[in-house]
């Protein structure tokens, strides 16, 4: 799955016509395929460090559209499959180190496949040496989790580990209590978490930790009302959300913070009408794809989350999708047996 | 006809194709020449283990065109190292030349991330900080003051080199060239009260009571008072005034302040210059059991200073005991 961005653009302005205000659905399935047949394209090769994390977000697009189909099935499995390394970890693409954000992907996209049997025959490890490899970057003291050997911790990573273990059920290969006392040192005083014990508050690192919790069930240690507070404060005039206080709006920061509220129970504490309308001002009704805003070049990663944004908040003849892994919601299901 | 494969230097090296794993081979594309040339001679390198000074001048060749090729940090950093273990040379010294051509880098390339986990991996091997540390990332800061990746780097920084006494001053200065600078806030609430915590799981940290200093507290709240009648509708001030408070259990010991900014709450609000301000007054009300004042408060909130998130105000008028209104 290619990251090169564009050729598309989000709509400069207005977005009031009636047709701009419909999610361009064919549009967007037929960007994503698109996507893998730019490899004559430079950026395709300079984004090759997020080609697997690339095919999540494409196929999840894809699938909550509607059109589960779209990639084939069989060659995806097998690029999945090649960016496996014997440790059990996954790298972006074949020759690419491995690391937790690309091992997520990879059970990501398996799972919503339903291939996970695949890599238990032709992988090179099966289901359970990617749950020890990830289970070993934990920090058994602190809970931590690095993304690779070089040990960098990052809350993101520790979202990653619980993600990945719960989808493929080997959560009790980790410390789960500890990662949900390393996540509450990630707390601060306006009620948001941030990427490390005293960073600042940022709507993605609240995604990764709420999230963390949610797995964990242990969403009682959130002060619901405080965060959702700081959360639905992200919410700007022209209704889409930013990521901090002071920063533009953006699609990403969007889905973030309201995949966050979703999970608290306070969805209902942003204007969703307006929000559904900012984000499809964000997609190129021609070309297919969208921007983190209007007037900007379109990219998957922003496509992916959009769509995601409008399922979350109801927008008719999309695919529910679950608010803690961002997949379809029957995948999710499926998967962890809820 | 190629960098590489032209230079004598490189003649005992054949370049490893691209192999993408998947069913079609994408040998034929067109990659560009220079980028594709030298990642070649990148998978052979990697594939004898060599760590060498033609390794470093690869590695810096593909980071210039491609500094978010995660693999290739890594790659170079285990070389520096090793190089630095065969050679016997001073290793202070190659972690310096090293910093110097980051600095360059991270000021070309402001939203990536490798190279500060590069800066990082590069740092722990240092006894001291290099005094120009802090002038590099005020240069940093100088082009966006509000960079998570750089933040988030001087907060280990400051950590690691126990650089607690400087650190407040400069956000002092942060905040008096930008008051709305919510990193700088942040920073500040780290520097007074993270100082004690265990870096690594963080205990200590937050509200759980383990450094109340009065004089501090009170310090710490006249300042933000005075930050705010800067700006009155400037959200990162309340909430950092709302987590001082909070250590002492009520936030009524400034309801008078925000009364400053609140206008006529009692009627339509004329004269408020704050919804922050607002907000908290109505939590000082509901905290003296004034559930009326406090429901008037929210009301003028869902209906003309922040209608946008009518559902929130309404839901804080419920805890109150009373019901919604419309925007
Ligand atoms: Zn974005």
């Amino acid at each position: 799955m290619s990251l090169v961005s564009g050729p598309g653009r989000a709509q400069v302005a207005g977005g009031n016509l009636p047709n701009e205000l419909q999610l361009a659905v064919e549009k967007h399935v037929k960007y994503i395929q698109s996507l893998d047949t730019r490899k004559d394209e430079l950026e395709y090769w300079l984004t090759e460090h997020l080609r697997l994390n690339g095919v999540y977000w494409g196929l999840t697009a894809l699938h909550l559209l509607g059109h589960p189909d779209a990639l084939p099935r069989h060659e995806t499995v097998e690029f999945v499959l090649s960016c496996q390394h014997d440790n059990g970890g996954f790298g972006p693409a074949p020759g690419h180190d491995p690391h937790m954000l690309y091992t997520v992907s990879a059970v990501q996209i398996l799972v919503t496949v339903d291939a996970l049997d695949e890599l238990e025959k032709r992988g090179k490890t099966g289901r359970e040496g990617v749950g020890r490899y990830i289970a070993q970057l934990q920090d058994r003291d602190d809970g931590s989790f690095a993304g690779d050997e070089w040990g960098e911790t990052d809350t993101r990573f520790l979202f990653g580990a619980l993600n990945a273990l719960s989808l493929m059920r080997l959560l009790s290969y980790i410390d789960v209590t500890k990662a949900v006392a390393y996540v509450q040192a990630c707390a601060n005083f306006d009620g948001g978490y941030g990427v490390s014990p005293g960073a600042e508050s940022h709507a993605g690192q609240i995604f990764v930790c709420v999230g963390a919790l949610a797995i964990a069930d242990r969403l009682d240690l959130v002060d619901k009302d405080r965060l959702g507070s700081w959360l639905s404060e992200r919410q700007l005039n022209n209704g889409g959300l930013n990521g901090r206080p002071e920063k533009l709006e953006d699609v990403c920061y969007s889905w973030w913070v309201m995949s966050s509220l979703a999970m608290i129970g306070k969805l209902g504490w942003i204007d969703k009408d307006k929000l559904s309308k900012f984000i499809l001002q964000c997609q190129d009704p021609e070309l297919g794809g969208m921007a983190d805003r209007p007037g900007d070049a379109v990219d998957v990663f922003h496509t992916v989350f959009g769509i995601a944004g409008l399922s979350l908040i109801g927008y008719p003849g999309l695919k529910p999708v679950d608010p803690i892994y961002c997949m379809p919601l029957e995948v999710v299901n499926r998967a962890v047996g809820r | 006809m190629g960098r590489y494969s032209e230079a004598e230097e490189w003649a005992d090296i054949t370049p490893i194709a691209q192999n993408d794993g998947g069913p079609n081979p994408l040998a034929a594309i067109a990659y560009t020449e220079e980028y594709s040339e030298a990642m070649g001679y990148f998978r052979a390198v990697t594939a004898r283990n060599e760590n060498s000074e033609r390794v470093l001048d690869l590695t810096e060749h593909i980071i210039s065109m491609n500094p978010a090729h995660y693999t290739i940090w890594l790659y170079r950093a285990n070389t520096i190292f090793e190089l630095q273990q065969t050679n016997g040379s001073d290793l202070q010294d190659d972690i310096l030349e090293e910093l110097q051509w980051l600095d360059n880098l991270s000021l070309k390339h402001l939203k990536n991330y490798q190279i500060w986990h590069h800066r990082q991996t590069l740092m722990t091997r240092l006894d001291r900080i290099p005094p120009t540390e802090l002038a590099f990332l005020a240069q940093m800061f100088a082009k966006d003051a509000k960079n998570y990746h750089v933040w988030s780097y001087r907060q280990w920084l400051v950590r690691r080199f126990a650089l607690w006494d400087t650190e407040l001053p400069y956000t002092e200065s942060l905040l008096a060239a930008d008051v709305r600078n919510n990193s700088a806030w942040n920073h500040r609430w780290f520097v007074l009260f993270g100082q004690h915590v265990d870096p690594r799981s963080g205990k200590g940290l937050d509200e759980l009571g383990h450094i109340v200093d009065e004089d501090l507290l009170d310090r710490e709240v006249g300042y933000t008072e005075d930050k705010i009648r800067l700006a009155p509708q400037n959200q990162s001030p309340w909430n950092y005034l709302r987590g001082l408070l909070r250590k002492r259990g009520s936030l009524v010991e400034c309801k008078a302040f925000a009364e400053e900014f609140v206008g006529d709450v009692e009627g339509e609000g004329e004269g408020c210059r704050s919804s922050h301000a607002l907000d908290f007054y109505a939590d000082c009300m509901a905290e003296e059991k004034e559930a009326e004042k406090a429901g008037k408060a929210l009301e003028l909130l869902a209906k003309r200073f922040d209608p946008i998130r009518r559902n929130y105000w309404n839901y804080r008028r419920g805890l109150l005991g009373l019901g919604a209104v419309q925007a």
